[in-house]
C-alpha cells in the first residue's frame, strides 16, 4: 500500500518518520527512546518518563499540565516504557484533533509538537535537579505499580513464568523496573540519567496524520531541539538458547482459577527467514477461536475459557496461556502437549491452514487502520534490522506450507511450564 | 434506503428499515481497510423477566443472556468461527446490561462475511450436550472473573447502589445460576429476543452502501419471519436510595482498589433529554476529577492517585450512577478528602473556565473516538436503542451551558446516595 510509506530520515541517531494520511481526524505523535535492558538501567529508566510526564518549566504540576491539553481539544498525551526484546523503550505519545475538523482553526500540531518539545526538553527543575517532591512521588508510584502486578492474574502469571524462564537473561526484567532500587534514585541521579539518555540512545519520531512532510518535520526539528552526541551502539537481543531440561514451578496463591501457563524457545526472531512461518505457526496453535489450543482445550475438553499463545516477538518466545480448575492440572497439560506433537508431526489440516492465512492477514491488514499500529510495525522492523513491507509478509504468509510450520515447530521447545494453583486444592 | 448527511464530520449515513422490521444502518469509511458490522439485539442481562406475545411471563436464570451468545456460535454442521476464519474475518461477541451484540471485522470478502452474521444469528442450534459442554467453559469465565479484582470492585459497587435492579446481578451468572440453564429455556429466550425487529445490523468500513443494503435486503427476504408484537419486560421496584453504603471484599492485591460515586434518584429519561443528561455528567465528572482539576491535584500531591484515577457515567433509560475511583494506598483517606473537597464545589459551584476548557476537550475527545469503526458502530446501536442519535451528540454538547452543568452538580453530587466499594488483601 503505496500511500502508507512513511518519509524518513535518519541523523546521528535521530530519526524522524513521517506519514502522511487523510484517513485520520487526528494527529499522532510518538516518540521511541531504545535502551538497553539492563539491570543498571531500567528503573531509572521506567521512573523517567512518569517524572517528565508531570511536569514541564511553564506547566510546572500536573493540573496546568493538563489544562493545557484540554486546551488543545482535549489532546491526549502520555509517556511510559514498553519492552522490545532486549529493549526499554521509553515512548511519549501525543494525539491531537485536526483543525480540518474544528470551528475553530488554530494550528493544533505545532501547538502539540511545541508541548512535546518542553516535556522532553524543558523539564520542570529545581537547584539543578528534577524536583524532589515529583520524583519521590513518582517513586512511590512506580514501586506501587510493581506491587500492583500480582493485581491481574494472567499477566502476574506471565510475568512470574518469564523471570522463571529468562533468570539469566535480560529479558526476564520487568519494563518497571526493579522495586527495591527504587529507595536508591535521587532527583540529581536522575536528573543525570535524563540528560544522559537525551544524549547517548537512539531516538525514532513519528508522525502520522493529514500533514504535510517536510513541514512536519521542520516543526519537530524546530520544537524538539535533541542534540545526541556519541550514540551508542546497542547489543541484539539474543533469541537462541538450548532448553537443557523442561522445567516445572508451581505456585500458590489464594485464586479461585488456577493458571497454566507454558514458555516455549523458537530460536527463531524477527529477522529470521523462517519469523512469518513462526507467526503462522503461532496462528494454528493458539492465536485464534480456530486454532488447537481453543478448539481442544476449550471447545471438546471443556477445561478452559481462554487457551491461548503468544509471540514474544523479539525474543523468539512463544507462550502459551491458560485458565483451569486447579484438579485439571494433568489433563490440560496433556492435551497441550499433544497439540505441539501434532504440530512438530505437520499434522495441520488444509483448513486450518487456510483458516490461520486468511484470519492472520486479516489482522494484519487491520493495523492499516490504526495509527499507532502502524508506527509499531515500522519501529519493530527497525529494531530487528529487518523492515518488511506489509504486502511482503502478506505474500510469505499465503506462500507458507505445512511443511514450512513443520520445520519450525521442530526448533520449539518446552522450557518452562509455570503453574499458579489455588491454595489447598488437589492437584 | 435514506440518507443523512453530517457535514461539519464530513460523514453520509445510509439507513432503512425492512419489511421484517429489522434495522440497517450503513456508514463508508473511504480510506479504510477494514469493514466492521454488529448485529445487535436489544436484550441483555437487566431482561431476566418478560413475556413474549401471547406467551406467559417467565423469569429465566441469572447469566442466561450471555449464555446464549455463547451457544449462537455453534452451528448443526461445524463452529461458526470456521466460517469467519475461512473469509478472514475475526468474530467475536458480547453481552452488555442491556444489549447482546454479534461483530466481525475484515478486511476481504466482507459480502460473504455480512451474510455469514446474519445467517448465524438467525439460525440456533441448541442440543441438550451442546448447552452442558458450555457450563465448563462459561464456569472458567465466571471463575476468572471471581479473581479480577477490578470487575470485583466495580460490580461490587454496582451491586451497593441496587436494591433490586437486575443491572446488579453479574452479566454471566454464577455457577449456580447457569445449572438451571436449558436448551428449552434458551430457544424461548431467543424467539423472544432475537426476532430482526428487535435488532440492529451496523456495517461501517469500506463497504459500498448500494450494495450492502441490497445484499441485507435479499439475505432478509428470504426468511420467513411473522410480525412481532411488543416484548412486555419486568423489572422490580426499585427504591430511590442506595441498597448499601460500603462494601469490602478480600483478594490478594498488592495494592488496594476503591470505587466511589452516586446512584441517580431520576429514572426514566429517553431520547435527546438522556443524551443531554449524560452529556452534563460527563463534562462534571471531568471537572471534579479529571488531572486538570484542582481535587486530582491534592489528591495526586497527598500520594492517594495514581494514573488510573478516573471518573465514568453511566446513563441508561432504567438507571443511572457514576463510577470513580482506581488504586489506592488508603480508601478511607482517598473517600475522606473527596468527600470534604465535593462539599466545598457543592458551596460555590463550577466555574465559567473550567467548564469552557472541559466542554472543548469533550469535543476534540468525540473527533478522536470517530476515528475507531468500533466505537461508532457500537455507540450508534446503544444510542439508537436509548431512541436517539450518536452523531448529534456534537451538537447536543455544543448546547450544553454552565447552567446545566451546575443544575447536574447539585442533582448527582448527593451525598444519600453516595457509596463505596473496596477490594483489599486480607493481610492489610
Amino acid at each position: 500500500m503505496s500511500e502508507l510509506s512513511f518519509v524518513s530520515r535518519e541523523q546521528d541517531g535521530l530519526s524522524i518518520h513521517i506519514l502522511p494520511t487523510q484517513k485520520f481526524k487526528t494527529t499522532t505523535i510518538l516518540i521511541h527512546i531504545q535502551l538497553p535492558l539492563e539491570e543498571n538501567l531500567v528503573t531509572r529508566g521506567a521512573l523517567l518518563p512518569n517524572v517528565l510526564q508531570r511536569g514541564t518549566e511553564r506547566y510546572p504540576n500536573p493540573a496546568h499540565l493538563q489544562r493545557h491539553l484540554d486546551s488543545l481539544y482535549g489532546a491526549i498525551f502520555n509517556a511510559g516504557v514498553m519492552k522490545r526484546g532486549e529493549r526499554q523503550i521509553i515512548q511519549f505519545y501525543l494525539e491531537i484533533a485536526n483543525e480540518k475538523y474544528l470551528t475553530d482553526s488554530r494550528p493544533l500540531l505545532e501547538d502539540g509538537v511545541r508541548f512535546l518539545g518542553e516535556v522532553l526538553t524543558r523539564p520542570l527543575l529545581e537547584n539543578g535537579a528534577f524536583a524532589k517532591k515529583v520524583v519521590d512521588l513518582e517513586k512511590e508510584a512506580l514501586t506501587k505499580r510493581i506491587e500492583g502486578l500480582i493485581d491481574d492474574k494472567m499477566r502476574y502469571a506471565n510475568q512470574r513464568l518469564t523471570e522463571e524462564m529468562c533468570q539469566s537473561e535480560p529479558y526476564r526484567l520487568l519494563s518497571y523496573g526493579i522495586r527495591e532500587q527504587i529507595p536508591q534514585i535521587t532527583p540529581e541521579a536522575l536528573y543525570a540519567f535524563y540528560q544522559e539518555v537525551l544524549a547517548s540512545y537512539p531516538v525514532d519520531m513519528y508522525v502520522i496524520g493529514d500533514v504535510q512532510p517536510e513541514k512536519a518535520a521542520e516543526l519537530l526539528r524546530q520544537h524538539i531541539p535533541l542534540k545526541p552526541s556519541g550514540v551508542k551502539e546497542l547489543p541484539p537481543t539474543s533469541y537462541k538458547k538450548d532448553v537443557a531440561e523442561e522445567r516445572v514451578i508451581t505456585e500458590e496463591l489464594n485464586v479461585a482459577q488456577g493458571k497454566l501457563n507454558i514458555g516455549m524457545r523458537t530460536q527463531t526472531g524477527y529477522a529470521d527467514d523462517d519469523y512469518v512461518h513462526l507467526m503462522m505457526y503461532n496462528g494454528v496453535l493458539g492465536g485464534f477461536p480456530h486454532s488447537k489450543l481453543f478448539m481442544n482445550v476449550r471447545e471438546k475438553a471443556s477445561l478452559a475459557y481462554y487457551a491461548v499463545s503468544q509471540l514474544e516477538t523479539h525474543k523468539g518466545l512463544c507462550m502459551i496461556m491458560s485458565g483451569i480448575e486447579t484438579g485439571n492440572y494433568d489433563k490440560a497439560l496433556a492435551i497441550i502437549k499433544e497439540q505441539l506433537e501434532m504440530m512438530k508431526r505437520g499434522e495441520i489440516t488444509d483448513i486450518e491452514l487456510n483458516q490461520t492465512k486468511a484470519t492472520l492477514s486479516n489482522q494484519l491488514r487491520e493495523t492499516r487502520d490504526n495509527a499507532g499500529a502502524i508506527a509499531n510495525m515500522d519501529y519493530n522492523g527497525r529494531l530487528a534490522g529487518r523492515r518488511r513491507s506489509l504486502e511482503e509478509i502478506l505474500d510469505a504468509i499465503s506462500r507458507t506450507t505445512k511443511d514450512d510450520i513443520a520445520r519450525v515447530a521442530q526448533k520449539v521447545e518446552i522450557d518452562t511450564i509455570y503453574f499458579l494453583r489455588g491454595k489447598g486444592e488437589a492437584k | 434506503m435514506k440518507t443523512k448527511r453530517y457535514e461539519r464530520l464530513n460523514e453520509t449515513l445510509y439507513y432503512d428499515q425492512l419489511d421484517n422490521g429489522l434495522e440497517v444502518y450503513i456508514l463508508p469509511k473511504p480510506g479504510f481497510s477494514k469493514t466492521y458490522a454488529t448485529f445487535t439485539t436489544r436484550y441483555g442481562s437487566i431482561d431476566n423477566e418478560f413475556q413474549a406475545p401471547g406467551k406467559e411471563r417467565i423469569k429465566v436464570p441469572d447469566g442466561i443472556a450471555h449464555f446464549l451468545e455463547h451457544k449462537m456460535f455453534e452451528e448443526e454442521d461445524g463452529d461458526v468461527f470456521a466460517e469467519f476464519a475461512a473469509h478472514g474475518a475475526s468474530a467475536n461477541a458480547f453481552t452488555s446490561f442491556d444489549r447482546t451484540a454479534y461483530l466481525f471485522s475484515s478486511t476481504q470478502d466482507v459480502a460473504h462475511n455480512v451474510e455469514t452474521l446474519l445467517n448465524f444469528v438467525q439460525k440456533p442450534y441448541f442440543t441438550d450436550q451442546n448447552v452442558e459442554k458450555e457450563k465448563g467453559i462459561i464456569g472458567q469465565e465466571i471463575r476468572m472473573y471471581d479473581d479480577d479484582a477490578d470487575w470485583r470492585v466495580y460490580f461490587g459497587l454496582i451491586a451497593n447502589y441496587y436494591h433490586n435492579h437486575p443491572v446488579k446481578i453479574d452479566i454471566a451468572g454464577t455457577v449456580e445460576s447457569i445449572s438451571k440453564i436449558t436448551k428449552e429455556l434458551l430457544y424461548e429466550c431467543y424467539e423472544t429476543f432475537y426476532h430482526p425487529s428487535n435488532m440492529l445490523l451496523f456495517i461501517v468500513g469500506a463497504v459500498n452502501p448500494e450494495e450492502m443494503m441490497e445484499l441485507v435486503r435479499k439475505n432478509q427476504a428470504g426468511k420467513p419471519y411473522d410480525k412481532q408484537a411488543p416484548i412486555k419486560r419486568f423489572y422490580p421496584e426499585e427504591p430511590e436510595t442506595v441498597a448499601q453504603k460500603r462494601s469490602v471484599v478480600h483478594l490478594p492485591v498488592g495494592i488496594p482498589k476503591c470505587l466511589f460515586g452516586f446512584k441517580d434518584k431520576r429514572a426514566g429519561l429517553i431520547g435527546e433529554e438522556l443524551v443531554k443528561r449524560e452529556v452534563a455528567t460527563e463534562i462534571l465528572l471531568d471537572i471534579l476529577f479529571s488531572p486538570s482539576s484542582d481535587l486530582y491535584q491534592k489528591l495526586y500531591d497527598a500520594g492517594l492517585i495514581n494514573n488510573g484515577f478516573s471518573a465514568d457515567y453511566s446513563g441508561e433509560p432504567q438507571y443511572g450512577f457514576s463510577i470513580i475511583g482506581g488504586d489506592t494506598k488508603d480508601p478511607d483517606a482517598l473517600v475522606s478528602m473527596v468527600e470534604s473537597e465535593l462539599k466545598n464545589v457543592l458551596a460555590r459551584g463550577v466555574d465559567e473556565e473550567s467548564f469552557m476548557l472541559s466542554k472543548k476537550k469533550k469535543t476534540g475527545e468525540f473527533l478522536r473516538a470517530l476515528n475507531s469503526v468500533e466505537f461508532i458502530a457500537n455507540s450508534f446501536t446503544k444510542y439508537r436503542f436509548g431512541g436517539t442519535d450518536l452523531f448529534a451528540r456534537g451538537d447536543i454538547l455544543e448546547g450544553i451551558t454552565l447552567e446545566d452543568v451546575n443544575a447536574r452538580l447539585k442533582e448527582h453530587v448527593d451525598f444519600a446516595q453516595f457509596s463505596v466499594s473496596i477490594v483489599t488483601s486480607s493481610e492489610a
